[in-house]
């Protein structure tokens, strides 16, 4: 069994703070790469070593692969890990690595440019027999073409842009009598958004839940899932609670999804950790959505059922291991949820809140797992995610699973910055959510003009005057580095590059 | 003695006498109460209301204090106080008749240039803070007078990006 004498972390926040943990467990020597801002960082604190790669610009920082090869060179780190989001699904990335004889914590480089290519992984998809939505593999101008295709896939149907996302040149169309004029809508539509009016057509799926698999598949042939997650309480696509078990699956359909996964994994020739996303229809049917090749935001969730660490089983695989657990290793128990705690604030359309933490106080207590980046005194960038943390929650069963959540949130003390946590406690406090009614539309449906509710002021208004009168901990004048955070007159000197 | 606190969009009056060691007597909105206290740290009071034990976690900021009891954090300020600062600060209520971030910032683009007139409305800058883009737009109409940043520069909130002066009136400058 081979194993890496260290590891550098190309990344920053909670998910460098997280995989550094395990990197100590395993006696594996840890780099930090920081930018500027991020001197002070949790990351960079927690690890052996400590890489400053320049300005805060993600550019110049966190995206910079000449850099980061460099400070891998400079210290002697054998492996990267890329954490998620910044160069985790770069395939030029990973390629660069393998080129300069540093191993990359993750999938080959060609796995990730065809799983990264949507309709080469469609086409991969269909030829190993996962379900995929049904739509059209090409775009298509002509209507007529485009009418029949829609006959085909069968009402709703989806009419979507070719040349790029985020909602343009998106139309449903559930009555054939509306086709036509939709297809020239949308066209029109992505051509002044995107420069190119092609539009293809997918089934639509309506009330969908988004339910994804985690695979590992090591090196040697061997491939598993660990069990499925449900991830639809989402504001602008952005994912917000995440829970597993999904309320929506039988052990029948968890079996036939899993199965999918794996082959899925497979069909791409996938090693090392990845996600199989499906969007699950009503009546039970799945499609194949994507595969997500990295380790995700929401992998906590499953550790806590399975009892695995995924970090470990990546850099076991990445080590040219074979993977010790099998599929019948893999048991799931009671329930977990996970609650992202972002730097926004809910009552201004979530604004990203930036500033100082002057106080944090964590949730403790049984199943209680909090993977965060801050700490008291710690300064939020302005240039990244505003990922603060990451709450997980594990109990016996859901009902308990979402009361120790709730009290959890509500043990979660984060002040100077502020936070959706009153947010998140009232959707976990919602009837829909409680019966598992959770469809992508979630939010939209239940929660578009949330207002928290106010109660308890007037122990607010005591706490204020016994803490102006009675205590002497704390000065109460306001602290300098606040004051010049706001005067543009004393700081302007201070942001010259 | 007595307080107008401002919490959650209300001002509430509130009097107050401190009586033995670790007791306050107070009339918040009219409602009366006794409560036991106990100072735990800088940022941390321990309340005991009608047999009732309850932690309120506090800390100041620029514009008050900042209370979480319950698990919801709560900005209070002295009513009275912020009355008597009035004008004098330019604070964020300022911001919409003038070019400026509502946060801390990086300048994207500048989509005007000196000289130019523009429309109310009219977008003039573009910044990002974490990942999201703004865009700042003129307050007024009238005619560009002075980019004051650069594409890439840092600015913060009352730094006022872009001088515009409106159409058929002088304004001051800055």
């Amino acid at each position: 069994m081979t194993m890496f004498d260290k590891i550098l972390i190309a990344n920053r926040g909670e998910i460098a703070v997280r995989i550094i943990a395990t990197c100590r467990e395993m006696g594996i020597k840890t780099v930090a790469v920081y930018s500027e801002a991020d001197r002070d960082a949790l990351h960079v604190l927690e690890a052996d070593q400590a890489v400053c790669l320049g300005p805060s610009e993600p550019v110049e920082s966190y995206l910079n692969m000449d850099k980061i090869i460099a400070a891998a060179k400079q210290t002697g780190a054998h492996a990267i890990h890329p954490g998620y989001g910044f160069l985790a699904e770069n395939p030029l990335f990973a390629q660069r690595c393998e080129q300069e004889g540093v191993v990359f914590i993750g999938p080959p480089a060609q796995a990730i440019r065809d799983l990264g290519d949507k309709t080469h992984a469609r086409r991969t998809m269909i030829k190993s027999g996962v379900p995929v939505i049904p739509g059209m593999m090409q775009p298509e101008t002509d209507p007529h073409v485009l009418a029949r295709e829609a006959g085909q896939i069968g009402y709703p149907v989806l009419i979507k842009a070719a040349a790029g996302g985020g909602g343009k040149g998106m139309r449903v169309v559930r009555q054939p009598g509306d086709f036509s004029d939709a297809c020239v809508s949308a066209a029109r539509e992505a051509k002044s958004a995107f420069g190119n009016g092609d539009i293809y057509l997918e089934k639509y799926i309506d009330k969908p839940r988004h339910v994804e698999f985690q695979v590992l598949a090591d090196s040697h042939g061997n491939v598993i899932h660990l069990l499925e997650r449900e991830c639809s309480i989402q504001r602008r696509h952005q994912k917000i609670i995440e829970e597993t078990p999904s309320p929506a699956l039988t052990p029948t359909l968890r079996d036939k999804m899993g199965k999918a996964a794996v082959a899925a994994a497979k069909a791409a020739g996938y090693v090392n950790a990845g996600t199989v996303e499906f969007l699950l229809d009503q009546d039970g049917s799945f499609y194949f959505l994507e595969v997500n090749t990295r380790l995700q935001v929401e992998h906590p969730i499953t550790e806590m059922i399975t009892g695995i660490d995924l970090v470990r089983q990546q850099i076991e695989i990445a080590a040219g291991n074979q993977l010790m657990l099998s599929q019948a290793d893999i048991v799931g128990r009671g329930h977990a949820i996970e609650c992202r705690i972002y730097a926004e604030d809910p009552l201004s359309a979530f604004l990203p809140s930036s500033g100082k933490i002057h106080f944090v106080k964590e949730p403790r207590g049984p199943g209680i797992r909090n993977d965060s980046g801050i700490y008291s005194g710690f300064t939020v960038p302005v240039e990244y995610d505003p990922i603060l943390s990451k709450l997980i929650v594990h109990a016996q069963n859901r009902q308990d699973c979402i009361r120790r959540m709730i009290r959890a949130l509500k043990d979660y003390v984060i002040l100077g910055v502020l936070t959706p946590i009153p947010f998140l406690v009232d959707i976990l406090s919602n009837e829909a959510f409680i019966k598992g009614e959770t469809y992508t539309d979630f939010i939209e449906a239940h929660f578009a003009q949330w207002q928290p509710l106010i109660q308890g002021i007037d122990l607010v208004a005591l706490a204020y005057v016994v803490d102006a009168v009675a205590n002497r901990r704390r000065p109460t004048a306001v602290a300098q580095s606040d004051a010049e955070a706001f005067s543009p007159w004393l700081t302007l000197g201070n942001f010259r590059p | 003695m007595n307080y107008t606190l401002r919490i959650a969009g209300q001002d509430i009056p509130v009097q107050a006498d401190f009586t033995d060691e670790g007791t306050i007597t107070a009339t918040i909105s009219g409602r009366s109460l006794i409560a036991h206290y106990r100072v735990i740290s800088a940022n941390q009071i321990h309340l005991d209301v009608d047999g009732a034990g309850v932690n309120a976690y506090l800390t100041d900021n620029q514009e008050g204090k900042l209370i979480n009891v319950g698990g919801i954090t709560y900005l209070v300020q002295d009513a009275d106080a912020l009355a008597q600062a009035g004008p004098r600060r330019r604070g964020l209520k300022e911001l919409p008749q003038e070019v400026t971030p509502p946060m801390p910032s990086v300048v994207v683009r500048i989509m005007v240039a000196e000289g130019n007139e523009v429309e109310k409305g009219q977008g003039v800058v573009v910044v990002s803070a974490m990942k999201m883009e703004t865009t700042l737009q003129a307050p007024f109409k009238g005619r560009v007078l002075k980019i004051n940043v650069a594409e890439g520069e840092k600015v913060m909130p009352g730094q006022i990006l872009v001088d515009i002066e409106k159409e058929e009136e002088k304004k001051d400058a800055g």
